[in-house]
């Protein structure tokens, strides 16, 4: 057995199988994450074959950069928007494709395919749709809520962004939800509906807490999905119009490398990166503490 | 947790699947470098005397309309420099010049030659080679290298000459005034009211104004800095004094007439109801059809128009007015400059590759086939003053007749990177109509006093 042999050994062993991964983690990631840190006490403008230090000088900007917080606002507003969207679509879907609905494989296979397309073209596509489909439609039906174009609106594009984000994400999202109603054990539902609990009833009190676990993943991964989100919004909206769709993602990589403020920019990631693991780690902290067994 | 941990690891094989595939390509030049270093075998065997050694060299193009034209080039180059092959890489969507250039050099790889905007050139200067005792130096067009010599040294190969201000369709203006249009009686901001009214009254949407940030940033809005004044100098002083906050753009007479005219295309504009719904696609096609009149764009323009064109050629520029003076400097010169320039790298390149990489800039300079790509097949206006080849193409023709009366005013290539974005975005308000001119110009002094 190992744990008869001394420290060395099992270290060694140890080592032996995660070499290639930490090797691997280290070198992306953390050797990375490390750099990007040091560049955010320098000028360095991403060419330059000279450095200087700078100090704290980058974070005070990035505090100043009345810009930065105006987009990280905003972000907030649409990860909201979308990650409650996101959530009840995928758990509305989910519910209905699991209830014996007839063809529902054919059903989840169709809302889980905008997931596989990539955010450029998906961008593109509804650029389309929102700029000249609907723009024709409403001209033809004298709708005027679609009449022009909801792209160059401030708010409606924001609103744009929120629908593409939650048509490709929702049916990934839906995929986990399934997984998680199907193993909420048959027995006690049978048992809630013998003691004559309704559909509303049974949904609160036993499937909603069964499925916990879904829940908090999925929150989860709409969550950091949609505060990275950056794909969408170069190819949907571009940032306009006028700069006002610049989601955080966005901002930071022209603050790097579109004004050429590497330092700023590294620094602005850093803040963005600290903001969202907190946001993210209170999320499954505190939905962990709703988690059940049955 | 499940599935979270399914998707770190495939997230996990991704990123090993990325690295490994990144490795294959980077080690293919440092493979070929040897191979250039010593001469390979099989040449020695077949040929005993001084045969030069094979050379492969990569240019960055960023000019992405005519990638197919300069991968025709570089074959043809490789015919008459059999040692020399020439490899062209392209800028991905979205990426801009600067960005694949540094991302290169941070790769420890760049392309031996890579086309840059004018602007970018100097934040290579470190790592880039002197070119001023080249031959081309002496037949480059005057101010062609002004804008790139740091030090006393020339760093950068003009590639392009580009100009840009009202593209017209001769024959709906031919019909809306009622005669042969005759560019240069449109002198004044009234005249292009006027011309605007005509075009109206004709039956057409007289222009389009393509919202792109950079259309209305980098160069509508920068004719306001070029046309400060005749002289050089002032203009770049003029920046200097943006820079330092010390300019109230409200107040200046050249601003003030821009956005007149601004005014005047936004009322006659064919998108007047919804300005920010245009896209660049749209405008080719509108103006090659005749469906509007005017389009304001630059030559590079020409590969989309010509493809819609239903009018044989019939197009040409005009200047865009800033005043009600015809006699003011701007009112008849077109805005045209050296707007991209070839940098050739030192820090990594052997010196095989250096002499390969300045015998490609020699042959587009001074051999038929290289003059030939330049003028003939990419529609390039080129800025070297031996090339006598006549452009094909009617908008770089109309640029170089502009060029050859001396009616051009140069173009600001050498503004802050983040300019076209920043400043586009205020006057994209401004055309919205959701700012008035007021806090447009404040917005854009505040962004020159931010440039570092």
């Amino acid at each position: 057995m190992i744990t008869d042999k001394g420290f060395l050994k099992r270290f060694r062993t140890g080592i032996l199988f995660t070499a290639p991964t930490l090797f691997a983690f280290t070198t992306v990631m953390i050797v990375p994450f490390l750099y990007g840190l040091y560049l955010t006490f320098t000028n360095w403008d991403g060419i330059a074959t000279t450095l200087t230090y700078v100090g704290f000088e980058n974070y005070r900007s990035v505090f100043e950069d009345k810009a930065f917080w105006i987009s990280f606002l905003l972000t907030l507003k649409y990860v909201i928007a979308s990650v409650m969207l996101i959530n009840v679509v995928a758990f509305l879907l989910a519910y209905t494709l699991t209830s014996g609905l007839k063809g529902q494989k054919f059903f989840r296979a169709g809302f889980f395919i905008p997931n596989l397309i990539g955010g450029i073209l998906l961008g593109l596509v509804w650029q389309f749709i929102f700029s000249n489909l609907m723009v024709f439609i409403g001209k033809q039906l004298n709708l005027s809520f679609i009449e022009n174009s909801w792209l160059v609106d401030p708010d409606k594009a924001l609103g744009a962004m929120v629908i593409v984000t939650v048509w490709q994400f929702a049916g990934y999202m839906m995929i986990i939800y399934i997984a998680g109603l199907m193993s909420v054990p048959n027995d006690i539902l049978e048992a809630a509906s013998i003691d004559g609990a309704n559909k509303w009833v049974t949904m609160r009190a036993m499937i909603l807490p069964m499925i916990v676990p879904s829940i908090i993943i999925c929150v989860f991964l709409s969550l950091q999905r949609t505060f990275m989100v950056y794909d969408v919004n170069l190819s949907l909206t571009a940032g306009g119009p006028y700069g006002s769709t610049e989601l955080i993602s966005m901002h930071v990589f022209r603050k790097a490398f579109l004004s050429r403020d590497y330092g700023v920019g590294q620094a602005e990631a850093f803040v963005l990166f600290l903001l969202v693991a907190t946001i993210t780690f209170l999320q499954v902290y505190f939905s962990k503490k709703k988690e059940v067994e049955a | 947790m499940k599935q979270f941990k399914g998707f770190g690891l495939f997230i996990f094989s991704l990123v090993i699947m990325i690295i490994i595939s990144a490795c294959g390509n980077s080690s293919e030049p440092v493979k070929n470098n040897g191979a250039a270093n010593k001469p390979s075998e099989e040449n020695s065997v077949a040929k005993p005397e001084d045969k030069p050694k094979e050379v492969k060299i990569t240019f960055l193009n960023t000019k992405g309309e005519i990638q197919k034209q300069i991968e025709e080039a570089a074959a043809i180059f490789h015919q008459d420099y059999p040692h020399i092959t020439v490899e062209i890489l392209q800028t991905g969507a979205g990426q801009s010049p600067f960005e694949r250039a540094s991302s290169l050099y941070a790769a420890g790889n760049p392309a031996q030659l890579a086309m840059l905007d004018g602007g970018d050139v100097e934040k290579f200067k470190d790592r880039i080679l002197d070119l001023s005792n080249e031959k081309w130096i002496t037949d480059a067009v005057d101010n062609s290298l002004k804008a790139t010599t740091f030090d006393g040294k020339v760093l950068a190969f003009p590639f392009a000459v580009e100009g840009y201000g009202f593209i017209y369709n001769k024959p709906v203006l031919d019909k809306a005034v009622g005669g042969s249009f005759d560019p240069s009686t449109i002198k004044t901001t009234k005249d292009l009211e006027n011309l605007f009214k005509q075009i109206e009254a004709s039956g057409k949407p007289p222009l389009m104004i393509a919202p792109m940030d950079w259309s209305l940033g980098a160069h509508y809005l920068a004719l306001g800095y070029a046309t400060q004044s005749t002289d050089r100098s002032q203009v770049d002083k003029f920046v200097e004094d943006l820079k330092a906050g010390s300019v109230d753009l409200s107040n200046n007479a050249v601003f003030d007439g821009l956005l007149d005219t601004f005014d005047v295309m936004k009322q006659y504009n064919i998108d007047k109801e919804s300005p920010l719904s245009g896209t660049y696609e749209r405008g080719p096609e509108l103006l090659a059809k005749g469906e509007v009149g005017i389009w304001f764009m630059g030559n590079w323009a020409w590969p989309q128009i010509s493809g819609f064109d239903t009018v044989n050629g019939q197009y040409g520029f005009l200047p865009v007015p800033i005043s009600n003076n015809p006699d003011d400097f701007g009112n008849s010169e077109i805005s045209a400059a050296v707007s991209k320039r070839i940098i050739v790298d030192k820090e990594f390149s052997t010196p095989e590759q250096i002499e390969a990489a300045t015998t490609f800039l020699d042959w587009l300079v001074y051999h038929d086939n290289g003059q030939d790509f330049i003028v003939n097949k990419a529609n390039i206006i080129p800025a070297f003053k031996n090339i006598t080849l006549e452009a094909k193409d009617p908008l770089a023709k109309s640029i170089q007749d502009y060029i050859g009366r001396g009616k051009t005013q140069e173009s600001m290539s050498t503004l802050p990177a983040d300019h076209w974005a920043k400043t586009g975005a205020s006057m994209q308000k401004y055309l919205a109509g959701v700012a008035n001119r007021e806090a447009v110009l404040e917005e854009i002094e505040d962004y020159w006093k931010s440039v570092k």
